[in-house]
């Protein structure tokens, strides 16, 4: 895989010209998605623009920006300039095409970034497996025959499959977390309200984040400080200076370290224990504990999401109903019916258990805990089993993410090198609110030790 | 608190008509279903012990 320092590193030397990087990721993209599914869009006009504008930089001695030349695509939610957004629904094709990109492929933009176009998805963002039954599923790169997971699931495999370095997601309750742990690669979901949502398709305003995917912890740091900064267009966004850490990627020394367990270990199968204990060990955790709260925050998630979801959807649903993904129509119908007691109950106890939460960062700076329960199921399957007890597929692969963004915390998802023959399973390393860089370094020091790893399918 | 399994599928059948939804029995029933897995997980923020004057944190900045 040809990683977003690799590239940039190419292009300042000289060594290749943006215009042949992007040659070179169009033919991978082109021998590679027709049986991955990962991309719904290709702007390679656009695409051929921008790599000529980083060419002229460099020609004209000019200073290149951090990601100049680096090929990246983005979840079909971000609005792309010239382009109907789709969220992953049929229902929304006849909409406008967006008047200009989203705040955050302007950075990327801005950083020198390339896109080259847009990624498959769970309709509007509603699911963890990417079996979307307009535009297909998008195959685990690993195992043709299991989910990428999802809702982000091509922006995980488009990284997994090394067809783009860099590619952007969303995470309302795990929709970057869960995909980057079946795929294998690095997501980081950031403190809620640390990047802004302008120009995406919103699913839940209480809990939508944006974030990256990457094959490297540098990679995803490098994007991460290219997409900070204060936008006032998403009244969500807490509006803080960029604080950068492509440049801090070391563990502080002293670093305390826990295990979460309890909710995190009763719903984490045997590979997903064995991905966190190693984690664990490399990082020299001390203690395992718990977050009395974790059930209540994700039935506390559930809610809001099925609620504001449902809400946003309602009057198209009761027109439109059967143009609506089967997957989830049903689910937001019944979202829409949610009393508003539960919900305001539900926002409640998500401030409790944000306060217990705070209470375990006065003792510790990072907390471990499985990505997903179990690693990628089968394309199709309805249910699958954790230790004896079984979930929905489509609605219960989050059970181990949605406590976690219910409370808004920092989150790198990291991929722990898999048992022989077996497939990835990610980590979730959580930090403090706005300590990102906590969850980066720890990545970093993971992958330094070769514990976390992406593997080339 | 004893809980009546019927309220569910009642409670569905009569918000669907408040919110001017029509939909057949199929889809009735599959709604129904998602329904009483919402109404599960309520029970469990319902009786999760909360200060009385705790409150809900919805982001307005007006």
């Amino acid at each position: 895989m040809t990683g977003t320092a690799s590239v940039v590193r190419q292009i300042r030397n000289g060594t290749h010209s943006a215009a042949a990087v992007l040659t070179q990721t169009k033919a991978r993209i082109d021998a590679l998605d027709p049986s991955l599914n990962c991309f719904t869009a290709k702007t390679y006009e656009r695409a051929s623009r921008e790599a000529a504008a980083v060419d002229a930089l460099r020609a004209a001695a000019q200073p290149l920006p951090p990601l100049a030349g680096v090929p990246f695509a983005v979840k079909n939610l971000f609005d792309i300039a010239g382009e109907v957004t789709l969220a992953g629904a049929r229902v929304n094709e006849s909409n406008a095409p967006a008047a200009a990109d989203a705040e955050l492929i302007a950075r990327m933009q801005k950083a020198g970034a390339v896109l080259v176009g847009a990624l498959n998805m769970d309709e509007h963002a509603y699911g963890f497996t990417t079996e979307n039954s307009h535009y297909g599923a998008t195959l685990n790169p690993h195992d043709h025959l299991r989910v990428a997971g999802g809702s982000s699931g091509g922006s995980a495999a488009a990284v997994a499959a090394g067809l783009v370095p860099l590619t952007l997601g969303s995470d309302t309750s795990g929709s970057i977390r869960v995909p980057a742990s079946f795929c294998g690669v690095f997501g980081l979901k950031p403190t809620y309200g640390r990047l802004p949502r302008s120009g995406s398709f919103p699913f839940v305003y209480s809990l939508d984040h944006l974030g990256p995917f990457a094959g490297t912890v540098t990679d995803l740091a490098a994007a991460y400080d290219a997409l900070q900064g204060p936008d006032p267009h998403d009244a969500a966004c807490a509006q803080r200076a960029v604080e950068p850490v492509s440049a801090a990627l070391a563990l502080p020394a002293g670093i305390r370290v826990g295990v979460l367990g309890g909710w995190f270990q009763d719903w984490a199968d045997d590979a997903a224990r064995r991905a966190v204990q190693l984690a664990a060990t490399a990082l020299s955790a001390t203690h395992t504990i718990e977050l009395k709260g974790a059930e209540a925050a994700r039935a506390a998630a559930f809610i809001i999401t099925g609620a504001e979801g449902g809400a946003l959807h309602r009057e198209r649903l009761s027109r439109q109903f059967d143009s609506f993904e089967p997957h989830s129509r049903a689910r937001l119908v019944a979202g829409s019916l949610i009393p508003a007691s539960w919900v305001v109950q539900a926002q409640r106890v998500r401030q409790q258990v944000y306060r217990e939460a705070l209470e375990l960062f006065d003792r510790f700076d990072l907390l471990i805990a499985a990505a997903t329960p179990v690693s990628a199921p089968l394309i199709g399957a309805d249910t699958f089993t954790v230790n004896g007890r079984s979930l929905p597929t489509r609605a219960g692969l989050g059970v181990l993410t949605q406590p976690i963004s219910c409370i808004g915390l920092p989150v790198c998802a990291a991929p722990i090198r898999p048992a022989s023959g077996g497939l990835p399973m990610g980590v979730q390393l959580i930090g403090a609110p706005w300590r990102e860089d906590v969850c980066l370094a720890a990545a970093r020091a993971l992958e330094r030790e070769g514990v976390a790893e992406v593997r080339l399918p | 608190m004893e809980r009546n399994t019927d309220t569910p599928e009642s409670y569905v059948r009569a918000a669907l008509r408040l919110q001017g939804y029509r939909f057949d029995q199929a889809q009735t029933a599959e709604i129904i279903l998602h329904f009483s897995r919402i109404e599960a997980m309520a029970q469990i923020i319902l009786q999760y012990p909360l200060p009385f004057g705790s409150q809900a944190a919805p982001v307005f900045r007006p």
